[in-house]
């Protein structure tokens, strides 16, 4: 249980800058999610915090306590591999009870432990087997008890999921979610899957090039997002760019667009000079009769999808705007259809942040 | 006529050069061994146990015997511990560091097993240059008389069998994942706890094959024993040489060779046997 600062944190491989000032903060029992593509550094902090890498810069406060001078081995964080790294050479319940015994606690109490964690994960039974023999999904279990056994300070999730198939993935995200939860354990999770990191996380971090891009709740990166990058990668956006803009107020702006004007919120800061673009997720837009319309447009692409009818719609000024329709509406490509948008979904944001 | 599986005709020529040049011979040595011994041919025509009879029966066979099986362990666990912080070094390196290292662990092979031991015979000499340097760090004060001793064939041995140690344990480390040790670790095993439990344990398929070949190796050694070990200790393989170019009894010596064979194989079978759960589970 423990409060977890990484404060400006650098890492350098001769020319390559992996980490670019990294700051983050997790308070006792938060989920953080570090979120991006492969090579922007989320892997690299984690190494870090659980000290296989040793930052050139920057420093680590748990509790408000430096950890950089402790050894990972006296660190007493969990860590979780993708690969699972498991030792192919003992079985389930030695893998498991491994860190118990270099603790040298008594054999029965080994013994209570790993058993009691076993049922936990739902794992009963196989402790006799070796990590060959089980399931992928088995594997990666028996990887978390093997890390929630030593009730670790700090749990360190890296792309946990990353190797299993869609219904196991689904499945072992809400079991180390309830038993993150449960315990209370503060938890770094690194993965590149926007959906993952929206439904566990109670803080993401955004990363970009060796620095945090955005660091907010999964609400607000996905709905406020503070530049393109990040509304990029935090789920299917459309953007438009503005002719003009005019500041309203605090956060508050009025913009030319495709022929009409919006009165709309967005990242604070911005000025009538910022490159800037308006997200508009398609959940915001509906299609509507071309008189109600914000916009009209052309059909471009029409595709049923079952539960919904996705569609591309080219305006006239040349953008294109994605949109779920229902999926009994009657649109055919080529139609010229009108487009509603709700104004609490749009989001005026810099191209690049400042 | 079609072959249900084309794939075994490629066997043929390794079957034929087995049998050829390794079940006949061996099948005619075996059969040489429960011959009479022969005064104008190499064997005579009776069949006879005894030469089994007196090697078992003599102590002095069973002494060499055990002193070749023993020497040929010494040396394979002296191996063992040189070559394996070897290994490691190797495992890690990459690039035109690694073939530098392989060319280094190499090097041994690539004299010739006479010139070598010539070698090794003015190095170990009295006023060679293992004892002047012995002498100028002020270790020693004489001379020490270092050729013809069992500890010399043994150094030796250990220097030319090190490569065949070295190059399978290198592969194993090589196949064990890195993120195995920072996973112990952050279990809270210390370097020599992740060595002891994790990496020890799982280079033992390198372990296994090394310790083995230069145990075969060494329990066969015939040159450099014979070269460096001088007339005062004698070996197996001394001993079955001289029988078959010495004084040419043919049978006995087959019989020696036979017993040899067989003895290293037990060896080798139990240590198979001690370590076999190990190597069960530690395999990839």
């Amino acid at each position: 249980m423990a409060t977890v600062e990484v404060r400006d944190l650098r890492k350098r491989y001769q020319d390559f800058l992996a980490l670019d000032g990294v700051s983050l903060r997790a308070e006792t029992g938060q989920l953080v999610t570090l979120l991006g593509p492969s090579g922007c550094g989320k892997s690299t902090t984690l190494r870090c915090l659980a000290g296989f890498l040793e930052p050139n810069g920057g420093d680590i406060l748990v509790e408000g306590e430096s950890i950089l001078s402790t050894p990972a081995n006296r660190r007493g964080f969990g860590v979780v591999f993708q690969n699972y790294a498991l030792f192919p050479h003992m079985t389930v319940a030695e893998n498991i009870g491994y860190g118990l015994k270099l603790q040298k606690l008594p054999k029965g109490e080994i013994e209570t432990r790993v058993y009691d964690v076993m049922k936990l994960v739902r794992l009963d039974g196989l402790g006799d087997r070796l990590p060959r023999e089980i399931s992928g999904g088995q594997q990666q279990r028996v990887a978390l008890a093997r890390a929630l056994v030593l009730k670790p300070r700090l749990l360190l999730l890296d792309e946990p999921l990353a190797n299993l198939d869609a219904r196991l993935r689904d499945e072992v995200r809400w079991l180390i979610r309830d038993l993150q939860q449960q315990s209370g354990i503060t938890a770094f999770y690194v993965t590149h899957d926007q959906s993952e990191a929206m439904a566990m996380s109670d803080m993401v971090a955004v990363m970009k090039a060796g620095r945090v891009a955005q660091f907010a709740t999964p609400r607000e990166i996905y709905q406020k997002p503070v530049e393109r990058y990040v509304a990029d990668f935090t789920g299917e956006a459309n953007f438009l760019s503005c002719d003009e803009v005019a500041v309203t107020g605090e956060g508050r702006y009025s913009i030319a667009v495709a022929g009409t004007t919006l009165d709309l919120g967005g990242v604070a800061g911005i000025t009538s000079d910022t490159p800037v673009e308006l997200l508009l997720r398609p959940e915001a837009l509906r299609l509507t009769s071309v008189d109600e319309a914000t916009f009209r447009g052309t059909v471009t692409k029409s595709a049923f999808l079952g539960a919904a009818l996705h569609c591309e719609i080219t305006l006239p000024g040349g953008g294109v705007l994605k949109l779920s329709a229902e999926p009994n509406a009657n649109v055919r490509t080529g139609d010229e259809v009108g487009i509603a948008i709700d104004h609490s979904h749009a989001w005026l944001m810099p191209e690049v942040a400042p | 006529m079609t072959l249900r599986n084309p794939k075994l005709w490629l066997a043929v020529p390794a079957i034929a050069l087995i049998f050829v040049f390794m079940i006949l011979p061996i099948t005619n040595m075996i059969e040489m061994s429960f011959r009479t011994p022969g005064t104008t041919e190499p064997f005579g025509e009776e069949f006879t146990t005894m030469h089994y009879d007196r090697i078992l029966g003599d102590g002095y066979y069973w002494g060499v015997l055990f002193r070749s099986l023993f020497t040929a362990g010494v040396v394979t666990l002296l191996c063992l511990v040189v070559s394996y912080p070897i290994a490691w070094h190797m495992s890690k390196a990459k690039g035109l560091k690694a073939v530098f290292l392989y060319a280094c662990i190499a090097s041994p092979l690539m004299t010739g097993v006479l010139v070598r031991n010539f070698g090794w015979m003015i190095v170990a000499a009295l006023n060679g240059p293992l004892n002047d340097v012995l002498l100028g760090l002020g270790i020693i004060e004489r001379p020490l008389r270092l050729l013809f001793t069992q500890g010399l064939v043994i150094l030796a041995l250990v220097h030319v069998f090190v490569p065949f140690m070295v190059l399978p344990i290198n592969n194993a480390l090589r196949n064990i994942n890195p993120s195995l040790i920072e996973a112990s670790a952050s279990m809270g095993a210390n370097r020599r706890e992740v060595f002891r439990d994790i990496i020890l344990p799982l280079s033992f398929p390198g372990i296994y094959p090394g310790m083995i070949l230069v145990y075969v190796l060494a329990v066969a050694a015939y040159v450099t024993p014979a070269l460096l070990g001088g007339q005062m200790v004698s070996y197996m393989p001394t001993l079955i040489i001289g029988e078959l170019t010495g004084t040419f009894q043919w049978p006995f010596g087959s019989a020696l060779a036979i017993v040899l064979s067989v003895s290293t194989i037990l060896v080798v079978a139990l240590f198979t046997a001690l370590t076999a759960k190990l190597m069960e589970r530690s395999k990839a």
